[in-house]
């Protein structure tokens, strides 16, 4: 009965599916080696307190990105999806996240398209000296896709009968 | 428009002089008034060929075929299929130096019921832009316009939207038709097709076009030509320019109006940046 005057945990994209009231959600994130990666170090290091829901994969540079890492993401277990890389100008391999930034752009459009929330996948340039940094942005993203709900949209195990 | 007659005499002047070993040109289907890609390895057929409004297919996905790779070819391109030998020269698919391409300023192809394509309604660049022979008069390069279909989807919620890409994915049944009909796609191994991906696992899912389309569209992003011989490939008539045309759309108007296949040794709008790129939805 308790449970029913809470306010109801919905997908934003698909209202007609209600979440068990356990839910936590899950989000990928992939960072950049030399400055997102550092800092999300130095979060730790520096005992800055940071929601657990962010499962981490570690990538070279923020170019090594394929699109298709954020789709399959998507369509498996995620429920939303963080993206962090150098500063501009600030690139380990010297240009590599302006090249990504355009994928970025394009991916995320495309995504709004088909019926996502635009703050299902996000992105941010976080450098290795800014551990609060990538605590807030850990923690807005979290809060942003617990409003949204878990996702539903096209998911592989919809289909798992 | 209705050039066979010089395609034909063309044709039978580039065999005769020795130029070509083989001939990608259209020859009528047999069964109706549509037509269909031929291969010519032999002088005599050369009669067979024509080209009018009924020529839709893109034929330079026949020149990375077997029986083209490393002979000399002549083929016949349109504007759109022009921009595709563009992209695929650059990309080191197809040499110039073996190639004999008969440009043809086009004026619109129609589809099966005789109504002018979509494509060609919106085309921007009717003429050939890479040609050692030019036929018809050239019209010109024309404004961008953004595609009617997507103007009309971004007015709908995103729940509808949704509701309707999903019925979409839905319909596709993973035959990858898409895919090799596009002049493009030329990867050996594709990563759609990995043996964990959705497609071997018996699955023919929204979820599993999902990922196997919207993939397959961001790899081709900035270098869709919009020829739609994935569209007219497609055994299930999906609209499979939406997502092409979105990748399009959002290029156009962040990069410096970039447009694929049109300038020579150009690789794609993600070969290359600019400063300037947008920033603000990055955090």
């Amino acid at each position: 009965m308790e449970a029913e005057s809470k306010d109801k945990i919905v997908s934003i994209e698909k209202p007609e599916l209600i979440a068990p009231p356990d839910w936590k959600p899950v989000i990928m994130g992939i960072l950049c080696n030399w400055c997102s990666y550092a800092g999300s170090d130095l979060t730790g290091t520096s005992r800055t307190q940071y929601p657990p829901n962010i499962r981490i994969i570690r990538v070279p540079c923020s170019s090594r990105v394929d699109p298709w890492f954020i789709i399959k993401a998507l369509q498996t277990t995620a429920d939303g999806v963080l993206i962090s890389g150098c500063h501009p100008g600030d690139c380990h391999y010297i240009s590599g996240n302006y090249y990504a930034r355009r994928r970025f752009l394009v991916t995320k459009e495309l995504l709004k398209m088909v019926g996502f929330h635009e703050h299902r996948v996000q992105f941010s340039w976080v450098s290795a000296a800014e551990g609060a940094k990538f605590a807030q942005v850990v923690k807005k993203v979290t809060d942003d896709v617990v409003k949204l709900g878990p996702l539903h949209l096209y998911k592989k195990e919809n289909f798992n009968r | 428009m209705d050039y066979s007659n010089q395609i034909r005499d063309i044709a039978a002047k580039l065999f005769a002089e020795g130029k070509i070993d083989v001939f990608v040109g259209y020859r009528m289907s047999g069964f109706d008034d549509n037509q269909v890609p031929v291969v010519i390895t032999d002088p005599k057929e050369t009669s067979v060929l024509v080209f009018t409004e009924k020529s839709v297919f893109n034929l330079t996905n026949y020149l990375k075929a077997d029986h083209t790779r490393n002979k000399k070819v002549g083929v016949v391109v349109k504007g759109c299929d022009s921009r595709s030998l563009n992209l695929l020269l650059t990309e080191s698919q197809v040499k110039r130096d073996k190639l004999y391409i008969v440009g043809v300023a086009c004026e619109g192809v129609v589809d099966d019921k005789g109504n002018k394509m979509q494509n060609c309604m919106e085309c921007f660049i009717p003429d050939a832009v890479v040609f050692d022979e030019m036929l018809g008069k050239p019209q010109g390069k024309k404004d961008y316009i953004v595609n009617a279909d997507i103007t009309e989807l971004a007015t709908k919620g995103l729940i509808e939207r949704g509701k309707y890409f999903e019925e979409i994915f839905e319909n596709c049944i993973r035959c990858n038709a898409c895919r090799h009909s596009c002049p493009l796609c030329y990867c050996a191994k594709c990563c759609i097709d990995q043996e964990t991906s959705t497609l071997y696992n018996g699955t023919n899912t929204s979820s599993s076009a999902f990922h196997a389309l919207m993939t397959w569209s961001l790899h081709l992003a900035g270098r869709c030509v919009d020829c739609r011989n994935c569209e007219k490939a497609c055994p299930s008539h999906l609209p499979l320019h939406l997502l092409h045309k979105q990748n399009e759309k959002v290029i156009y108007e962040n990069f410096q109006n970039h447009l694929a296949g049109v300038e020579e040794g150009d690789r794609g709008a993600f070969y290359k940046y600019s400063l300037k790129d947008p920033d603000d939805f990055i955090m």
